[in-house]
This record gives C-alpha cells, structure tokens and sequence, in this order.
C-alpha cells in the first residue's frame, strides 16, 4: 500500500467529518461558537468577581490579566482538545455493531475516527479561535503572539494521544458492551486534568508536580499557559516529551484491547 | 474451477448473560451473572468455487449470518480454519478485505447523514480507486438500479428499497471478487425485490463474482442461486442444487404443490418442530 492511498483514505475520511457537520448549520454554529463563546462569559464573570471582591491584584504570582487571558483562551483550547463527541460516536459503533461497515473496508477503525476528528478540529479551530483573537486585540491580556505556533504544535500533538486514549475506552465495549459512563467519568477527570476548569499551577505543592508530569495537562494548561506567558520554552518541551510517552504507553494498551475486542466480538446486529 | 473459499471444522460458539426476569434478579446480576454458550456453528467443512452462486437457506438462528460473518472476517471462530481467496478472514488484510464484500441486509453501511454519491466518493478513495472510475462506476449501477435520481439525497431521508439499491452500489463499487449478501430484499416490496434480483442476476451473467447469498425469499435462492446449502442447528444438512433439493423432497410431500417455495417451508416447519 502506497503512501498516496493512505494518505488519500484518510482525507477522505476527514472530507467526511466536515461534510458531515455541515449537513447540519445550526449545529455546526452552536458547537463551534456560540457554546464556547458562552461558557467564556460565565467563567471570566466568574473569574473576574473572584479577583475583584478578593480585592487580589494578583493570585499564586500571577497577574489579573493573566488569569483572564488563560480563561479566556483554556475554554476555547479545551473545545479543540476534547474528543467526548467522537469517543460517544466510538462506544456507539461497538455497542450497536455499525463498526461492522469499518471492519469490513481496507481502513481501520483508528486511523478512520483519527481522520475524522482531525479534520473537524481542524475546520473548527480557526472559526473556534476567531472569538479570544478579536477579544486579545481588543482588551489587553498577556498573550504573546510569537508563541501562537508552538501552542498549536502541542495542541495538535496533544490530539492524537487523546484520541488514542478514547479509543482505549471505546475498546472497552468489546467486553462490556456500555462504556459512556466510563467516557463521563474520564471526560470529567479531563476537564480538571487538563487545566480547563483552573490553572494546574493553582494546585498545591506536591500535587501539582504529578499532575504537571502527565500528559493530560498539554490538553489546556500547557498550550495556554505558554501562550499566555504563565511558562516557558523548557516546560513546553517538558509537555511534548510527557505527550509523547502518553501516547507509547496507551497506545500499548491500545493495541492489546483491540486484538482482545476483535476475539470477543460477535458481529452485533447483524 | 479454482477453490476461493475453503473452511475446515469451522465453529463458532458465543456467550450470552442468562438473567431471569425481575428487579431482585437484576440487582443479584451486580455480582453474579449466569452465562450460557451456545453453538452457533457446529464444526463444518465447505469449499466454494470461483464464480459459484450459492445459496444458504435455514430458519432464523441456523448459523447462516454466523457463517458469512466468519468468512467475511467479521468475527474470530472459537475453533477451526477458513481460507477465502488464500488469506485467514479474521486477519483482515487489506488485500483481502479489497476483494469482498458483505451486504447486510438489516444494517446500514453508507453514511447515515450524507448523500449515497458523497459516500461513494469516500469508499473510492477507501478502496483507493480513481474517481472519475468510480463516479462512472456508480452511476451506471444506478442507472442499472433506477436510482439515479436518489444519489444526491441525504441517506437517512430515502426508503427502505432506495436505500438498499444504495447499499447494494457501495458493496459493488471496488468489484469485490467474493460477495457475501445476508438478506439483500429483505423488508422489500415485490417490486423492489423484483428490481434488486433482476439486477444482481444481470450482474453476475457480466462480472462472474462468487457470490453467497442467504435470504428467507425463495424467489432469490431458485433464481439466483446454482447451489444450495440447507443449513440447520449450526449443521450443514443438504448441499447441493436446488432442482435435486425438489426432486428429493417430493415423496413426501403428497397432496402439496412440490415447487422449492413449498418444499422449504415443509423444511423450515420441521426444523421449528425439531427446537
């Protein structure tokens, strides 16, 4: 097989994401900007009443600016890094056996929800960043437009270990049959995990060094926090290194659910 | 004729949570759960030759749609071997899953929420095949099927009869050397049936597919099909054509119209009788 039609299947896979999520417009705008845009207001309101009736000028070393500028970008990053929809779309094929169409063709399962949810990503990111970026150019913040890029490249990066990851909950279902309670559960854990619900750096001491080892963390907090100035080049470096071993380790138990699954499995459905 | 399909000892058993009925029982399975196997394919030995058309008949729980699940490399076997086109189904080589395909007939397999022609183009570059070929390609087997004008609407928005037509054209798109159809009409109008069988016998007279078929309309089986296999409890029972199927049945069948419709409905009577 040539890399010209692995290539060409798996856009095609992508092409099929946004064709997909464009049948449906409203949806389509809910999901990539007026949910976000939304859940932005409250929590900088949130956010914003915290500082100011705690009369703080600055909390844990960080500026007000700063912390406004990391609620403001961490929910929109988070929207891009979390894989919820598409790992309910998983657990959905394997517990009702449409997974049986993909087992079938010459593409696997992985590589076609990969595609898929890269191409969505990807289509909804720049509509999806469009809000902070006007609102950065309006009010001051602390972004630091230089580090766009390498925010970008962990956050792409932080992608596929995610969906591996989802894709080891999905395996789930060969065994089990219902997993969305476990994907809820992880989603829930993410959220945290991630530093989409508050700076992992507001964690304490020795806490926060674990939960800035693992590779969750490059979810939100890393690519924000570089963005916004709350850490540097080294920790950035730090995050690739701690994706990179999340995704060897996953995609181990990966790989050992899905040659179990395939056994177990007993073509639902049809 | 060379042998494409080869099974030997073939079985397939799967395992089912038993739970009795009720809430105190439900709440009893949190701990302890009783799990019953049940054989669905007794150990069966089968070749099939290339360009055969083969018909697989039995009551609903025979072993049927196991067995194209086995050989299409849906599912893993609990033990035995099959060999379809020289490779091991469940290893799910991508040479092989380019050379077959499996319609099923109650299970959609296009894309739910796009037009047949935009599934299309996906398979074409899943198959890796060149797409001014498989545009061509699916809009002859749609003008064939009488469908063209459907190619552009939404999947979920087509009846059940355009829908299959649509299955049928992505099964046949890549030109699959082996083709396992699991109920094809199924659900189908006379109509509607008539269109498909007329089609897929049109289709095999130009592109000579191996084909194996099951289905519970016998109108399918005895035009399409120049082997029969009678398949009861997980056990092959009969192989053979169904003109010799008939002619066997005959004796016993006094006072009846002795056509293959009436023989396996006197088959399939048995057959409950026997659970």
């Amino acid at each position: 097989m040539s890399f010209a039609s692995f290539w060409n299947r798996n856009i095609g896979a992508a092409r099929l994401a946004i064709l997909s999520h464009l049948e449906y417009r409203i949806d389509f705008f809910v999901d990539a900007i007026v949910q976000p845009t939304l859940s932005t207001g409250i929590e900088l309101a949130m956010w914003a009443s915290i500082l100011t009736v705690g009369g703080l000028t600055q909390l844990n070393g960080f500026s007000r600016a700063s912390y406004l500028s990391y609620i403001l970008w961490a929910l929109f990053v988070g929207r891009v890094s979390a894989n919820w929809a598409y790992e309910m779309e998983m657990d959905e094929e394997i517990e009702s056996g449409t997974i049986n169409a993909i087992l079938l063709r010459p593409i696997s399962f992985y590589e076609y929800y990969l595609s898929q949810f890269l191409g969505y990503k990807i289509s909804t990111l720049f509509i999806s960043f469009a809000c902070p970026m006007i609102v950065t150019l309006v009010f001051p913040t602390t972004v630091i437009w230089s580090r766009f890029p390498g925010m970008l490249a962990l956050l792409f990066f932080y992608l596929f270990f995610v969906h591996t990851l989802s894709f080891c909950v999905s395996c789930l279902g060969f065994f089990i049959t219902r997993v969305k309670g476990i994907t809820g559960m992880k989603n829930m854990a993410l959220w945290v995990l991630t530093g989409e619900s508050f700076p992992l750096d507001l964690i304490p001491e020795p806490y926060k060094a674990y939960v800035l080892h693992l590779p969750f963390a490059s979810g939100v907090y890393f690519p924000v926090a570089y963005l916004t100035g709350r850490v540097g080049a080294e920790e950035l470096m730090q995050a690739f290194v701690s994706v990179a071993v999340g995704i060897v380790v996953v995609s181990i138990f990966a790989w050992l659910m899905w040659r179990r699954g395939l056994r177990e499995y007993s073509g639902i459905g049809a | 004729m060379s042998i494409v399909i080869s099974t030997h000892d073939l079985c397939r058993t799967y395992r089912t949570y038993r739970k009795a009925d009720g809430i105190l029982n439900s709440i009893k399975g949190f701990w302890s759960r009783q799990y019953e196997e049940k054989r669905a394919l007794l150990p069966t030995n089968l070749t099939i030759e290339a360009g055969q058309i083969v018909g697989l008949v039995g009551a609903n729980g025979a072993g049927k749609t196991t067995l194209l699940k086995l050989l299409s490399g849906l599912i893993h076997p609990s033990s035995g071997g099959a060999e379809v086109l020289g490779y091991s189904p469940w290893q799910r080589k991508s040479d092989f899953l380019r050379q077959i395909s499996l319609l099923l007939g109650q299970k959609s397999q296009l894309w739910w929420d796009l037009p047949a022609a935009d599934s299309f183009g996906l398979l074409a570059r899943i198959y890796d095949l060149p797409p001014e070929q498989a545009r061509r390609d699916y809009q002859e087997l749609a003008e064939r099927l009488r469908c063209t004008d459907q190619l552009h609407v939404q999947l979920r928005r087509l009846s059940l009869g355009e829908r299959m037509k649509m299955e049928i054209i992505g099964s046949l798109l890549h030109r699959p050397r082996i083709l396992f159809l699991d109920e094809p009409t199924i659900g189908l109008d006379v109509m509607a049936q008539k269109t498909i069988r007329d089609f897929l016998s049109d289709y095999v007279k130009t592109n000579s597919p191996t084909i194996l078929l099951t289905s519970h309309y016998m109108d399918d089986i005895s035009q399409l099909a120049d082997r029969l296999l009678l398949i009861s409890h997980g056990s092959m029972v009969y192989d053979g054509t169904v003109d010799s199927f008939v002619a066997s049945q005959v004796a016993n069948m006094s006072n009846e119209q002795t056509d293959f419709e009436n023989v396996i409905r006197v088959f399939l009577e048995q057959e409950y009788r026997s659970r």
